[in-house]
């Protein structure tokens, strides 16, 4: 019978196609590997959990950055600028300032503030009345505040601030716009640490979730034996555990995008406060969704390399070959 | 599919375990493997596997040199034999149902089929009963036929059993070693490895005796051993 098998022993049809086998494979190994988690649920649910915290916290950084970042893009009605004049510049040089001002372009209004009227507010708003009655003359010039129109974005305001800077009459424009480059700074260096936390985290998740399945392959090393003995190649047997891998890391991906979520929420209102701007912020829920399908990418696939590391250097090591 | 082995030796370390052996076996022959505790047995069961190469010499399977086998293609390779083992290697975690299912699952049949061949050859072992019961709950003569019937399930071309009775007294082994020749009856070529003398020597199939590695008879039965 060396050149056919009919002779042999058993009913049925032979195997189905390669395509199908494979398939099917595939199909049980996933309902092993969600029976295993499902019947170890302590073990599946802390790494699930620590996989979840370590994606959840890069993410929750690039979020905060991109979310603050797309706000001072946003930014379309800028803060004023203060034109100081020079303290011989007069009311009436002034008035003639502010109509020069207003034909240029990019500016929506010029209010003059009067010297007098400015001190008046200062006392008024500060107390310091005796203080200012010591004086023997107004330390104040008069100033211009400069509305720039609704479309001008950050840098046309700069452009502004130069521009007015060089008018005769001014002694300095004031452009309170530090705070916002300050953030973008700020904000740069928390996509920055975000990432280098994320490889960092990446490396980690790797590492614990391929540890988890080290153990899980040691626990079933009389299984994978008798699998090889009996024909199974290395193929067979690792797949319940590229499929443990996947769904532990998109499980992962799941918690890291739901605590991720939560903290967005949570300083959703901090964050639009420190913008004063209610209307322009982008909706947090597709946010959060947005993440959350990201996460549970990015967990899956990191499951997946961990699986497959440690099938590499444990599973396909147990003799028989 | 005939076996042949040519002048194949085995060494480990210093200990030569099959030494300048050379016999054929023919597609549908049965044969027992006896000699001592040491012999060589399971060393050239082993080869026959490609749990291990020999050290020198060729054995060949249907035609085709086991030293051209690559690493890639033995799990492939050794689905044409079912393998029953001294030890049963069954799985405590799977019922004997899926015990008995698991070459199939790695052939990949359909669930069908699988259903339909478990349960021919667990009716062959007579344990169609006990298909749901873990292997721990069966005696060691009802774990050894379930290993048997993971070993023919998937109608494998060559079955190989070590030792199969070791652990079974003279009634159950001398029942194990019926199932042995009921399957080797429909076509299938066997070998059974063991080192007792007795319950061989009432069987009329071929006997392989080893001694320390080398080949000293090449009988049938009764007769073989006296010769
Ligand atoms: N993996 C191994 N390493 C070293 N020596 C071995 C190994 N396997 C078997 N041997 C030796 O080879 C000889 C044959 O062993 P074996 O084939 O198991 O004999 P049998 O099955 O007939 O009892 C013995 O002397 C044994 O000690
Ligand atoms: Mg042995």
């Amino acid at each position: 019978m060396s050149n056919s098998q009919t002779t042999s022993a058993g009913i049925g049809a032979g195997p189905r196609s390669a395509l199908s086998a494979w398939a099917h494979h595939h199909r049980q190994a996933a309902l092993i590997s969600l029976d295993k988690l499902i019947r170890e649920p302590i073990a599946s649910f802390l790494t699930v959990l620590v996989i979840g915290v370590a994606l959840a916290v890069p993410s929750l950084g690039l979020s905060l950055a991109a979310t603050v970042q797309g706000q001072i893009s946003q930014i379309d009605a800028p803060p004023q600028l203060s034109v100081l004049l020079r303290q011989d510049t007069s009311l009436a040089d002034a008035h003639k300032l502010r109509t020069e001002m207003l034909r240029k372009p990019g500016i929506a209004d010029v209010k003059v503030i009067d010297r007098d009227s400015a001190l008046a507010d200062f006392v008024s708003a500060t107390g310091l009345e005796s203080l200012v009655q010591r004086l023997n003359r107004n330390p104040l010039p008069h100033t211009l505040w400069v509305y720039p129109s609704a479309n001008t974005r950050l840098a046309g305001v700069e452009q502004l601030q130069v521009d007015l800077g060089s008018l005769a009459g001014v002694s300095q424009v004031i452009l309170d716009s530090r705070w916002l480059e300050r953030l973008n700074a700020f904000t740069d260096l928390l996509r920055t640490i975000a990432m280098v936390l994320g490889a960092v985290m990446a490396v980690g998740v790797v590492l614990t979730l391929g540890n988890t399945l080290r153990l899980g392959i040691e626990a079933r090393r009389d299984e994978i034996v008798v699998i090889k003995l009996i024909g199974g190649g290395n193929a067979f047997a690792r797949r319940p555990f590229l499929y443990t891998g996947l769904l532990t890391g998109a499980l992962g991906g799941v918690f890291g995008g739901l605590l991720s979520g939560a903290a967005l929420l949570i300083l959703d209102a901090p964050v639009k406060r420190l913008f004063d701007l209610y209307d322009q912020a982008p909706s947090v829920p597709s946010l959060i969704l947005s993440e959350l399908l990201m996460l549970i990418s990015i967990g899956a696939i990191l499951g997946l390399i961990s699986a497959w590391y440690s099938v590499q250097l444990h599973l396909t090591r147990i003799q028989p070959r | 599919m005939d076996l042949v082995f040519d002048r194949v030796n085995k060494r480990y370390e210093r200990r030569e375990a099959l030494s300048d052996l050379s016999f054929e076996m023919h597609s549908g022959e049965m044969a027992f493997l006896t000699g001592h505790s040491g012999a060589g047995k399971s060393t050239l069961l082993r080869l026959l596997l490609l749990l291990d190469r020999a050290s020198s010499g060729e054995v060949s399977v249907g035609g085709r040199p086991l030293s051209k086998v690559k690493e890639s293609r033995i799990a492939k390779y050794r689905q044409d034999f079912g393998v029953v083992f001294q030890d049963h290697k069954l799985l405590a975690d799977r019922s004997v149902y899926h015990n008995v299912a698991l070459p199939l699952e790695i052939a990949g049949f359909t669930k069908r089929d699988i259903d339909r061949r478990v349960r021919a050859a667990l009716d062959k072992v007579g344990l169609l009963d006990r298909e749901r019961a873990s292997p721990d709950a069966l005696s060691g003569g009802e774990q050894q036929r379930v290993g048997i019937a993971r070993a023919v399930v998937a109608r494998p071309k060559i079955l190989i059993a070590d030792e199969p009775t070791g652990n079974l007294d003279p009634q159950l082994s001398a029942e194990i070693m019926g199932l042995f020749s009921a399957f080797n009856s429909v076509g299938v070529t066997v070998i059974v490895a063991s080192h007792d003398l007795a319950l061989i020597s009432r069987m009329s199939q071929r006997i392989l005796t080893l001694d320390r590695g080398r080949l000293i008879t090449l009988g049938a039965g009764s007769r073989g051993m006296n010769e």
